[in-house]
């Protein structure tokens, strides 16, 4: 845990400065999460944002010391939920038009100032958010905390309030599904081109 | 064979998705982002504010009309008539004077 208990017990008794201190402590990691949970780096600092004014309304509920980051977890999860269910009308009619990711790219290429590196991890990005569009949004998320941001089955019961072999289940079949597209798209020699290069 | 491409599916995955996570670092907080969390903070508070006085105010004036209504139902006025004073059991027996044993006939046995 990044911050000690009795810095949340004061951020509960309306002390502001601990709450910033909270904040400042989680949102690097937060911001992580969501940039892998939404895929729209332009959105990330805005769910970041909506994610610690619902941790500040909602701290008072609180109990244990141990539930704190689950909990701040699910309150990340629920917050990329409503962004997605949100913009998912005007993700798809922005589907044609080139990603930000694409435009920067575009620009720097034109500039001769793309680097081997920075096109890798683009395409890396590409492949993965391809692979992982082929579940269901909950699985997806799901999945990129299990599989990306590492959580252990423990942590995911917590996280989502449900047993770990029903946890199991969902994990196992969205795994199959992104296996499924993973062997359709080719990407296996991708994925080994991706990893060797990221060795 | 099967299997060995399974396992060997699986391992690309792993890197793959190993891969994605380096692929996408934490972004840093831009100096805005604490200002921000507590502008909405504050605009969330506001508005929980005037949506408590906004209630409040609407039980008080439900509750005054409620005590206006019983008042208005309760205080005799001016106009009332007979009808409204007479029980229930007393407009019927104004309706069916007849049934009063006061005036039933005597039974006459003709036998």
């Amino acid at each position: 845990m990044l911050v000690d208990f009795e810095l949340i017990k004061r951020a509960q008794t309306g002390d502001n400065a601990a709450f910033n201190q909270i904040v400042l402590a989680y949102r690097k990691r937060t911001l992580g999460t969501i940039a892998r949970l939404i895929s729209r780096p332009e959105d990330v600092e805005d769910v970041g944002q909506e994610v610690f004014m619902r941790l500040y309304f909602s701290l008072d509920q609180l109990r244990t010391a141990e539930v704190f980051e689950p909990w701040l977890y699910r309150l990340t999860v629920n917050a990329a939920y409503d962004y997605l269910r949100k913009h998912r009308r005007r993700m798809e009619s922005r589907m044609s038009d080139l990603s930000e990711q694409q435009v920067v790219m575009a620009d720097a290429a034109a500039g001769g100032r793309v680097d081997k590196d920075f096109r890798r991890r683009a395409q890396v990005r590409e492949t993965v958010d391809a692979l992982l569009s082929a579940v269901p949004e909950a699985d997806r998320i799901l999945l990129t905390l299990k599989e990306v941001e590492g959580l252990s089955l423990k942590e995911l019961e917590k996280v989502y309030r449900v047993n770990e072999n029903a946890l199991k289940v969902r994990l196992f079949r969205a795994r199959q599904r992104v296996l499924k597209a993973f062997a359709n798209a080719g990407g296996e020699a991708q994925g080994k081109g991706t990893a060797r290069a990221g060795n | 064979m099967q299997r060995n491409q399974r396992g060997d599916e699986n391992a690309s995955l792993d890197a793959l998705l190993q891969a994605y996570r380096d692929a996408c670092p934490a972004p840093d907080p831009s100096a805005n982002f604490m200002p921000e969390v507590w502008r909405r903070i504050e605009e969330r508070q506001r508005s929980i504010f005037y949506m408590a006085r906004w209630a409040r105010g609407f039980a008080t004036a439900a509750a005054v009309l409620s005590l206006a209504m019983a008042a208005w139902l309760y205080i005799p006025h001016g106009r009332t008539s007979v009808f409204y004073v007479e029980s229930y059991v007393e407009a019927i027996s104004a309706g069916h004077s007849s049934d009063s044993p006061d005036l039933a006939e005597p039974i006459v046995d003709e036998l």
